[in-house]
């Protein structure tokens, strides 16, 4: 599975993006995680399966996901799991968005 | 107070919405970040004069061969700083483009034709009987930006709806690569557009007896600058800014189209005002943010995770200032926002919008009665403090910092005490 990540500058996000790959490691899993500054997702579109977006750029949620245009699930990371860049938990979230969307 | 809590939500929400779709805006916004960068060298340039060629402060002292290399320095400042508004034109045309679907790179070589076809092409000289060709430097420097920043949306937003036309297009056979029907599609939308913009250059000079350049220079840009310049207009920047980080959104993004543009400016005023001889004066630079309005985080949250280290006795807040310290070092909030949390918090909401503002009256301060210089050298986001004050504003400027940070410290303490309170308050409640 392909997660992008995005927020401001995709600096933030890049701190709960290594510990996402952390955790994915631990579980034996090989995803492509990473991280973009959120005018940059339009380009990326076709190579991540999910897309979450930072906390304090929620506001751009509907916006991006008529970017994103169907092609994939767009979500607002949980804050809390955000803020404390809790990998596991975010990681969890975005396999349940994958599970849905492909439901 | 709940419901003005939601009111109060629902507006910036709102307005974090409208300005996040905006394409405009988006497009400023996205073309003064493709450019930073370019910025950032460009005030390198100076670094370099000062520490290489220069014979007064840099190894020119000891090696006066040096000196030779001054007018590259110069040049790499030039190419780059005093030469921003043509760049900023194509990419805020290019950028429009991209927003609403039309052909991203013509948009911007129009949009960049149509600013060259308003302003004077020749200057005239004290001494010469005719004007000689030339164009004043002050088009392309940061003197020119607003009208460059109008015309490429006003223009290239134009010339976007003309390619929209079918009625228009020059047709071609099928037969003809689409790369060549697509540059003969394109031509009749760049006559009109050109014709417009050089038509209207030469009406508006007519009509006032000044280029439009000048006029927009004069009516716009001078007076916003001097307001956003103001102790006043930077402190509403910075209280801007944390209003909308209260309720957890990105503050500095909401207030970046327009900060942006007056960061080029003013970074351009103080390389040109060094290049000159004289003292740099303006004081809202990139460096300046980074390194003092949002030192540690947007809202002085580096000084709560100091408060937090010093007084808190809560063990959830101390865990997420652990994990904070770093990228708070670095101007990184955001595990402290969404991890005490900060987002809509009573307790915290007081520091957390007036914090910063009283960081960055000291430094304004520090600016006003001469202590600490402007800056010429650039600083991006994400250096660790110390260092950024350093490279922008010397060693003055790492003093002010320490100086802003202990101070931030003390206004966080007495509310990590109120939050210790509420902590035992509610350890008593659940073990009741």
């Amino acid at each position: 599975m392909n997660i992008l990540l995005c927020c401001c500058a995709g600096m933030s996000t890049s701190l709960v993006v290594s510990k996402m790959e952390e955790a994915a490691k631990e579980q034996g899993k090989d995803y492509k995680i990473w991280a973009v500054e959120q005018g940059e997702v339009a380009n990326e579109i076709g190579q991540f399966d999910v897309l979450l977006l930072g906390p304090q750029v929620r506001h751009l949620q509907r916006k991006l996901t008529k970017t994103v245009n169907g092609t994939a699930p767009v979500a607002v990371i949980e804050p809390t799991a955000y803020g404390s860049c809790n990998g596991p938990a975010v990681l969890k979230q975005a396999e349940d968005l994958y599970a849905d969307f492909h439901k | 107070m709940a419901s003005f809590g939601e009111k109060f939500e629902d507006t910036m929400m709102t307005v974090s919405e409208v300005i996040g779709d905006n394409k405009y805006l988006t497009a400023i916004k996205d073309a003064f970040t493709a450019f930073m960068p370019f910025i950032i060298i460009g005030s390198m340039g100076t670094l370099l004069k000062t520490l290489i060629s220069s014979t007064t402060t840099g190894l020119g002292i000891w090696i006066p061969q040096l000196a030779a290399l001054d007018p590259a320095f110069t040049a790499i400042n030039f190419c780059t700083m005093s030469f921003m508004t043509i760049p900023i034109v194509f990419l805020i045309a290019m950028n429009l483009a991209k927003q609403k679907g039309g052909p991203e790179h013509a948009t911007g070589v129009v949009a960049v034709a149509a600013f060259i076809s308003m302003v004077p092409s020749s200057v005239s000289v004290e001494g010469l009987e005719s004007a000689i060709a030339a164009m004043d430097n002050t088009i392309f420097g940061a003197q020119g930006l607003f009208i460059g920043m109008l015309t490429a949306l006003i223009f290239g937003s134009f010339f976007i709806w003309l390619t929209s036309i079918d009625a228009i297009k020059i047709k071609m056979p099928p037969s003809v690569p689409a790369g060549i029907a697509g540059s003969f599609n394109i031509m009749i939308p760049v006559f009109i557009t050109l014709a417009v913009s050089s038509i209207f250059g030469v009406v508006f000079h007519l009509a006032t007896g000044d280029y439009i350049n000048n006029w927009i220079y004069d009516v716009l840009q001078a007076p916003l600058e001097v307001i956003f310049n103001s102790p006043m207009g930077v402190l509403a920047m910075v209280f801007v800014s944390n209003l909308f980080w209260v309720l957890g959104i990105h503050g500095g993004l909401m207030i970046t189209p327009i900060r942006n543009a007056m960061f080029a400016a003013a970074i351009a005023a103080n390389t040109a005002a060094a290049a000159a001889g004289a003292a740099p004066d303006q004081v809202f630079t990139m460096g300046f943010w980074c390194a003092f309005a949002t030192v540690g985080g947007a809202g002085g949250t580096l000084c709560l995770i100091f408060a937090t280290f010093i007084f808190s006795k809560r063990d959830d807040h101390r865990a997420i200032a652990k994990l904070a310290l770093l990228p708070g070092i670095c101007g990184i909030s955001e595990p402290v926002v969404f991890g005490y949390p900060l987002v809509l918090n009573p307790t915290f909401a007081i520091p957390f919008l007036f914090c910063s503002p009283i960081m960055t009256a000291i430094a304004l301060f520090a600016t006003n009665v001469g202590f600490m210089p402007c800056n010429t050298v650039d600083v991006p986001f994400g250096i660790p403090i110390i260092l950024n004050a350093i490279v922008g504003h010397g060693w003055q400027g790492a003093v002010i910092q320490v100086i802003m940070l202990v101070v931030g410290t003390l206004v966080w303490i007495p509310f990590v005490m109120v939050a210790n309170r509420q902590w035992d308050k509610e350890q008593a409640a659940a073990a009741a």
